[in-house]
């Protein structure tokens, strides 16, 4: 048995994620993310005037990846498009939610394409962020 | 919905500050690490050098995360809180690579619910083109 998801294993429609999978917006994670890819935004260091400090609203790049990892490709697969809405941005010390379905699978010169869209609620059920990923996925051994 | 040729201090035609950034292989290892994506096509030249594109290459969310940066830099408020990313990774950042990330506002349009800015966005390393696409963002608070 692999360890990662066969293309052709998917059908469209498909709820990509289940169980829903959890992550907490640790200061650490977020600092973590903001010094790898040398954000200096002033907006991200103050706190809010409710004292809440806000993540990089790019940090969806790490809890939606983050979510989709529990169900990898074979290794090798990339980015081919990426869509985002940021309804708001996520706050640190919530915990979010996301969701996937599977929209579209094609093939297209010899590799495998999967359009997936994405849904980030935190603990009370807020959207954060919604998005569609379109990966170009790995070569299967 | 009409069009504006300007609102505020916002022109069509207006170029957004640009950013460039050096990716060296120590900035995707510290992306992995940050964001969890550790496919090792970004962190293994063994496993690289076997893959369509012949040695690492950076994430494309990396890329994204300088987009970011600068749709930040320019409008912080309406990036975080309601701006619609859509883009298209087209070529590979290799580590060594400059990224230059370029923006320009193309349209002003008035919605019921305020006034909205498309900016067209490309990254470049060097003359290629590694990204290309739009966002959408508020720009009446």
């Amino acid at each position: 048995m692999s360890d990662y998801v066969k293309y052709s294993s998917m059908s469209e429609g498909d709820d990509f994620l289940d169980p829903v999978p959890s992550f907490e917006v640790t200061k650490e994670c977020v600092d973590k993310y903001i010094k790898a890819t040398n954000d200096g935004t002033k907006e991200l260091t103050v706190d809010d005037e409710q004292g809440r400090r806000v993540a990089p609203p790019m940090l969806a790049a790490v809890y939606v990846i983050d979510a989709l990892r529990t169900r990898v490709g074979p290794p090798g697969g990339i980015h081919a498009k990426q869509q985002f809405k940021f309804h708001r941005p996520a706050y640190i010390g919530e915990t979010l939610f996301t969701t996937a379905q599977v929209l579209k699978l094609y093939e297209r010169k010899g590799r495998n394409y999967v359009e997936m869209t994405t849904e980030t609620r935190n603990q009370h059920g807020e959207l954060i962020s919604s998005g569609m990923i379109t990966r170009i996925w790995g070569k299967e051994g | 919905m009409s069009e504006l040729k300007s609102y505020q201090h916002y022109n069509v035609g207006d170029h957004l500050d640009e950013i460039t950034q050096v990716v060296e292989q120590t900035m995707i290892d510290a992306y992995a690490d940050a964001s969890g994506d550790v496919n090792p096509l970004h962190i293994d030249p063994e496993f690289a050098k076997t893959t369509f594109f012949g040695r690492t290459i950076a994430h494309g969310l990396l890329t994204l995360a300088f987009v970011s940066r600068v749709l930040s830099a320019w409008n912080w408020q309406g990036w975080a809180y309601g701006g619609e990313l859509n883009v298209s990774f087209l070529g590979p950042v290799y580590p060594g690579d400059s990224v230059r990330v370029s923006g320009e506002i193309d349209e002003i349009v008035e919605r019921d619910d305020g006034v909205y800015a498309r900016c067209q966005l490309a990254c470049f390393c060097g003359e290629r083109v590694v990204v290309k696409g739009f966002v959408i963002c508020k720009i009446s608070h």
